[in-house]
Formats: structure tokens, sequence, C-alpha cells
């Protein structure tokens, strides 16, 4: 079979490259947002509601679990989102602002349990980046 | 009145090429954006002058055979909803 056949189409090999415009169900950009890559300021001021909106009305159990309402040893959901700067703090020792010690700590495993896609997790992860 | 098309300016994206693909660092905004084919050639080509789909469509050609012209208001508008083309 010969290397250097004309295009089925008919048309004539050129020496210029093809440029496809069309691209069929995909797209040419990929953006990729800075997620994380927040100021320290708004690291700082970012929220996390304990528990998140998906589990209103569940308590906190002193291990981070969510369990249900009036589970004995758990604590009621917090009362309003913590602050990036409320739960850096609380991380180094002190306690959530309005909580006992130990609904803070139960608190603390809640927010150490977060996974991608759970409201506050995205702050929870910046606190953890260097020189935060 | 015909948009016109004006990629950023100089200096504003730092850009690398790997593996087929172009990277693009914007500055101002602090994305990302993975570029394949033929978006950073229409980068390029509207980084000489702000044009039209027309005018744009005219500088590819004289470049390269260009293939489904139609749709290069889909290409355009995918660099605009990515924030990399301005018009006005």
């Amino acid at each position: 079979m010969a290397e250097n056949q004309d295009r089925p189409d008919g048309v004539a090999n050129t020496d210029r490259r093809a440029l496809m415009l069309g691209i069929a169900g995909a797209s040419t950009v990929l953006t990729i947002k800075p997620a994380l890559a927040q100021s320290t300021g708004s690291v700082l001021n970012c929220q996390i509601p304990v528990p998140d909106p998906g589990r209103t009305g569940m308590y906190i159990a002193a291990d981070g679990m969510t369990v249900a309402a009036n589970t004995p040893g758990s604590f009621p959901p917090a009362m309003r989102p913590f602050t990036g700067e409320q739960v850096k703090r609380a991380l180094r020792g002190n306690t959530l602002p309005g909580t006992t010690y130990q609904q803070s700590q139960a608190y603390l495993n809640y927010i150490r349990r977060l996974q991608a896609g759970q409201s506050g997790f995205t702050c929870f992860a910046s606190l953890q980046m260097p020189g935060r | 009145m015909m948009l016109r098309y004006a990629a950023p300016p100089p200096g504003a994206c730092l850009r690398d090429e790997a593996e087929g693909l172009t990277l693009l660092y914007h500055r101002a905004s602090g994305q990302t954006h993975i570029l394949i084919e033929p978006a950073p050639h229409i980068l390029d080509a509207l980084a000489d002058a702000p044009m039209t789909e027309g005018e744009l469509l005219a500088t590819l050609a004289a470049a390269f055979e260009v293939n489904q012209a139609e749709a290069v208001g889909e290409r355009l508008a995918e660099l605009v909803a990515a924030g990399l083309v301005s018009t006005s």
C-alpha cells in the first residue's frame, strides 16, 4: 500500500497542519480553581458547621461521629458554625467558644473526620497548610 | 456591533507545555487552566490584537488547515467562560 496516499475526500495533502475547531462533546479548557489557595484572612474567616447541613439535628459523639439526637454521652449540634480562626485556636488547646472542654473535643474530633465534599472540609484542610 | 475578542495582556499568565497540554496559570485569578488544541492557538492568534470571530478564523486559516470552522464560537465561549479571553 502506498504511504503517500491522497486523502479519501480527494483533497490533496498539504504541508499545513490541520486544526480541528470542533471537539465533539468535550471542552478544550479545564480550569482548576484554587480551593485551598486562599489568603490567610479568608482562611481564618471561613466557616465549619458542626455538623454539616446534611446532618442537621444530629448530635456529636465524643469520638466525633454523628449520632441520633439525645444519644447518651453525645453533644447537641453547635448553635452556629465555627470560624477557621476559632478552630485553629482550639487545635492548639483552647476550647471552641460556647462549649465545655468535652464538647469542644467532640466537635474537634468531628472536624478532623471531615471529608471532601462535606461542608467545612475545605476550610479545615486550609488550616492544615503550612504557615496558616 | 461585532464583538471583539482579546487575549490576556503579556505577563498576565505563566505558560508551560507538557505532553501535548498547555498549562496556563492566570496570575490575577490564581486559577490554573489546562488547555488542549485548538485553545492555545486561539489565544496565540488573539495575543497579537483583539479581533472578531471572522478575523480570528482568517488568522487561523492563514497558519492551519482549519476544520469545522463553525465551532469557533464554541471555543471562544469556553475561553471567555474561563476568564482567559475578554470581549469588547
